[in-house]
């Protein structure tokens, strides 16, 4: 009788860790990269010179085929294609975009039907709503990314798979090249590298499988001047003041744009896009130099590569040279280099630039250019009126 | 987007700067962890000690490539007990023939290249016992095409050149991707085919070090990277190349040969490029190929290759890249709603012909002027070490040659019995059945002659009739009495009578026909790997088959003009001894993917001279 007890409770408390665990740290996470693979999508769209690439990644978020990716250059075109899992080629077209909230919802396109009619093509999906009530992530846990990093993947060749941690949840001091970055709200930041081109808009999920947010887009930290691995949450929240002119009078108004309110209304074709004037930065003159990740306070001026036709390109600048002195003031990092140009610099301008090559200095000329102009992706087309 | 091979170690100045304050911080949170300790759940525990007991397994094994004088260019991992190792080509480019290669252990062990694949991006070389005979630690290889997204993996090697001691960085995590396709670095060099992309660190300095799966077996050999913006170091995105597709190359490599990567023969591409559903077809056909003269025409529709479906572009490309050229692989097309099966021989990657060419732009940087400097510890590794067209290392070619022949002599030595041979029994072809009778001997002036009764007699005297449509008779055979012949000469004769060539050609599949005639189900289903040996004697070509299992020889083909006609096929089996010696009592041959005639043996006669 007590044997028979003891191997009931025996066999109760084996029990126990699989029921109540259903992951453990060394499972592998082959089912769930294949699961999540079902549904997203490969974006390819506009681009493909000057180093916007021409493809992107999208997630599935309803049966019919609409799909949430970023706000990117790569939407401006009529042409966008998306890659479905199981190899089949759809075209696609975008109901809304949201700068602030860095998001676009772009809808595949069946062959003989308008837009707003339903494609029939029941797709694999993540319950958006569903996802955006769960509470966000914390620092500390896994997650899990599915993206299209550099093209890898065609037709039905799966997303590449990444793993990693939440290192934090905060605000992203971020610029994508020249620009301020247009999203305000809090973003998680990962471990694992995955925001690589083409990555954008890829699903960062949890080891259950659950969505958490959207990779976002290369953007380098403008303060250490290193590129970030970050996603905006599903429940992304941001408050914009606005200022408006309510009879003949200034008032600043505040209004909070959200993640699940953009994809519900989005979805529906109802969503309008927040619109504000942009402010522009003197920037000082465009050089085209991209140096070497700025990890220090004091990392010396190394030139990791020079944009093709660009002032620095034409001017001869190469990879390793170190920028040593512009117009005889000394350069001690890259810090102090962009704090010159800043300041002291405009289009047009003749630099005298002195660097270090292998063992020798030498002198270089360089015409700083005008700032490139921002990559706006095109407002939606307008919908058609549903009652 | 731009690719780059890890290749130079640049801007290492930066690079300390980085990580010295690193390592502080890592100090710093040490020290933190141990003032509190977590009570951490045992299944976390469990999967640590596994990982660790699998590094622990493979560690000694991994290899740092040094160039002379112990400068680290790359890794690499021991795959055998006296001390075969894989590296990638771009590794020991720098290093030429002779290298060094540092051990877990802390020894520096003078090593030499054995074998090459350059498409490929993969080298083998072998390192050289300080005590002889004392075993090295080695690795299994694993299964490749058992590994899926998702899976744990571990990367090893000598990252940045950091370890001093050689002992190996250990890097951990999942496969981001299978079967992926990089297109090749520029002249058709470094192809990554098949591959496996993983999301696991590797850095410079890694190139050439291994990939295993969670139980300590190799999946790969770590190679390349996807980077853009952000430099030459690990940007998530790694690919190792797999370790099945190496396994197709290794007999080659083994054998000293520079091996080379295949072409159909035929341009397939997706019949259109803006359907919903992707069709493969064949585009354009290369006259004179195999795969023109095995019927395959423009327009048919590409199903399956080597056993896979076929649905993409970079699918095919990667099915194709993982064979060596000459490989025969089965082929399954679609035309006007009929299927057709067949065995297409590949044919060698002509870009990568015209870049082994001696000259032109190779690749920075050039490989070294030959001999390396001699003295020291590298003068045994220099002895074995012989240079040779179209060989990476002549020294083991003969080295496996002379093994395989060995082998192959247990079943039989024919030395002493080089006189006239006769066999007797029957024929069938086709419908047609009766008694046949084959004869080599020797003419007047001492000249060879074959005599082939089947239903009625052939005469050829091989050496003299020279005119290829007497060699190829009798009418239909693609030369069975020339193949006869060859077969003689190499069984009695051996090496010496091979004026033109006698070399180990690696491995190759090979598919004998059911002894029984029944018809097969597939053609794959046939597939006997096996040795080759290649020789050349007169203007005949021929390739021997050696059953990798017993070092038989199940076959062997004749080409009496390899550029534009069929070989003859001679298949054998039922083997019996005959005087001590095991000859095959039945005896297929084939010829244009039909069977010309079945001769079973009663009787020979093996006369001496």
């Amino acid at each position: 009788m007590m044997t028979r007890y003891g191997t009931l409770i025996l066999a109760a408390v084996l029990a126990v860790p699989f029921t109540a665990m259903p992951v453990r740290a060394a499972d592998p996470f082959n089912e769930l990269a294949e699961k999540t693979n079902q549904k997203m999508v490969k974006v390819f769209g506009a681009g493909g010179f000057s180093r916007l690439n021409n493809y992107g990644t999208g997630i599935i978020i309803s049966p019919d085929g609409h799909i949430l990716t970023v706000a990117s250059q790569l939407l401006d075109t009529s042409e966008l294609v998306v890659h479905l899992y199981d190899g089949q080629r759809l075209k696609a077209q975008v109901l809304a975009v949201e700068p602030e909230l860095d998001a676009a919802i772009i809808k595949i396109r069946v062959e003989g039907k308008k837009i707003e009619e339903p494609t029939g093509l029941n797709l694999a999906y993540f319950d958006f709503a569903e996802a955006a009530k769960k509470p966000l992530a914390e620092t500390g846990d896994w997650v899990l990314a599915l993206t299209n990093t550099f093209e890898i993947a065609l037709r039905d060749e799966p997303l590449s798979l990444q793993r990693g941690v939440v290192m934090a949840r905060t605000k992203l001091a971020g610029r994508r090249g020249v620009f301020e970055f247009p999203y305000t709200g809090d973003v998680y930041v990962v471990d694992a590298i995955t925001n690589n081109p083409g990555a954008a808009g890829g699903a960062l999920i949890n080891r259950k499988g659950d969505l958490l947010g959207v990779i976002g887009r290369e953007i380098k930290n403008s303060l250490s001047d290193t590129w970030m691995n970050y996603a905006i949450p599903v429940q992304a929240k941001v408050d914009i003041k606005i200022k408006e002119t309510v009879k003949d009078k200034e008032e600043e108004k505040t209004i909070t744009v959200t993640m699940p309110d953009f994809v519900t209304q989005g979805m529906q074709g109802k969503y309008r896009t927040v619109t504000r004037p942009k402010t522009t930065v003197g920037e000082g003159g465009y050089h085209g130099i991209v140096f070497v990740p700025n990890v220090l306070d004091r990392t010396p001026a190394y030139v990791e590569d020079v944009v093709p036709g660009s002032p620095a390109a034409k001017a001869g600048f190469r990879p390793d040279d170190l920028v040593s002195f512009v117009d005889g003031e000394p350069i001690a990092s890259i810090n102090v280099f962009n704090a010159w140009i800043k300041k002291n610099t405009r289009s047009g301008q003749v630099l005298r630039v002195e660097v270090r090559r292998g063992e020798a200095l030498q002198t270089l000329e360089l015409t700083l250019g005008a700032q490139p102009t921002r990559p706006q992706p095109t407002q939606p087309a307008p919908m058609p009126k549903t009652p | 987007m731009t690719r780059f091979v890890f290749r130079a170690l640049t801007r290492v100045r930066l690079l300390l700067a980085i990580t010295v304050p690193a390592s502080l911080v890592a100090a710093v949170a040490f020290n933190f962890a141990a003032a509190a300790p977590i009570d951490v759940d045992k299944t976390v525990i469990d999967a640590q000690d596994q990982r660790i007991a699998a590094i622990k397994k493979v560690f000694p094994a991994v290899v740092a490539v040094c160039m002379q004088g112990g400068q680290g260019v790359g890794s690499g991992v021991v795959i055998s007990p006296d001390g075969y190792a894989l590296t990638n080509f771009h590794v020991v480019q720098p290093t030429g023939p002779l290298m060094q290669a540092g051990l877990a252990d802390g020894i520096l062990y003078d090593a030499v290249l054995v074998g090459t694949d350059k498409v490929g991006d993969v080298s083998l070389i072998k390192l050289l016992a300080k005590e002889k005979g004392k075993p090295f630690p080695y690795v299994k290889l694993g299964d490749s095409d058992k590994v899926r997204i998702g899976d744990w993996s571990l990367a090893m090697g000598n990252p940045f050149s950091l370890a001093m001691d050689f002992t190996p960085t250990v890097t951990y995590g999942v496969i981001s991707g299978t079967n992926r396709y990089q297109p090749p670095e520029g002249k058709g060099l470094l192809e990554y085919t098949d591959c496996i992309q993983i999301e696991t660190s590797i850095n410079p300095g890694n190139s050439g070090g291994p990939l295993f799966n969670m139980q300590g077996e190799l999946i790969g050999i770590n190679g390349r990277g996807s980077f853009e913006k952000r430099g030459r170091v690990n940007s998530g995105v790694g690919y190792a190349i797999s370790i099945n597709q190496i396994k197709n190359f290794l007999g080659h490599m083994h054998a000293g040969i520079d091996t080379d990567h295949a072409t159909l023969g035929a341009s397939v591409g997706t019949a259109s490029e803006d359907a919903p559903l992707t069709q493969m077809v064949v585009k354009q056909v290369l006259d004179g190929s195999d795969a023109e003269r095995r019927g395959i025409q423009e327009g048919d529709q590409l199903l399956n290759f080597a056993g896979r479906v076929v649905t993409s572009t970079n699918q095919y490309k990667n099915i194709l890249g993982i064979f060596p050229k000459e490989w025969r692989i089965p082929v399954t097309t679609r035309r006007n709603n009929e299927r057709r099966e067949t065995l297409v021989r590949l044919m060698g990657n002509i870009a990568t012909e015209k870049e082994t060419q001696p000259k032109g732009d190779g690749p920075p940087p050039p490989m070294p002027k030959l001999p390396a400097p001699k003295g020291g510890g590298s003068s045994e590794a220099a002895k074995m070490y012989v240079t040779k067209k179209g060989y990476a290392n002549w020294y083991f070619n003969e080295l496996e040659r002379d093994k395989l022949l060995a082998e192959a002599k247990k079943h039989g030595d024919f030395a002493a019995t080089n006189g006239a041979w006769t066999a007797e029994g029957k024929y069938e072809m086709g419908e047609r059945k009766g008694d046949f009778r084959f004869e080599i001997t020797e003419g007047k002036d001492a000249d060879p002659i074959v005599n082939l009764k089947l239903n009625i007699e052939h005469k050829l005297a091989p050496l003299k009739d020279t005119d290829r449509r007497l060699q190829a008779e009798p009418i239909g055979s693609g030369g069975l009495m020339l193949a006869l012949y060859q077969w003689h000469r190499f069984l009695t004769v051996g090496a010496k009578g091979f004026e033109g060539a006698f070399a180990h050609g690696g491995t190759e599949p090979f598919y004998p026909y059911p002894a029984d005639g029944s018809t097969p189900k597939s053609i794959t289903s046939l597939r006997t790997d096996c040795a080759v040996l290649k020789t050349k004697h007169g203007s005949t070509e021929a390739k021997w088959f050696f059953s990798l299992k017993d070092h038989s020889l199940v076959g062997f083909e004749t080409f009496t003009d390899k550029e534009r006609e069929d070989p003859c096929e001679v298949y054998f089996s039922d083997y019996k001894a005959v005087e001590g010696k095991q000859l095959p009592h039945r005896i297929e041959v084939r010829f244009k993917d039909k069977r010309y005639a079945v001769l079973t043996v009663s009787k020979y006669t093996l006369g001496k001279k």
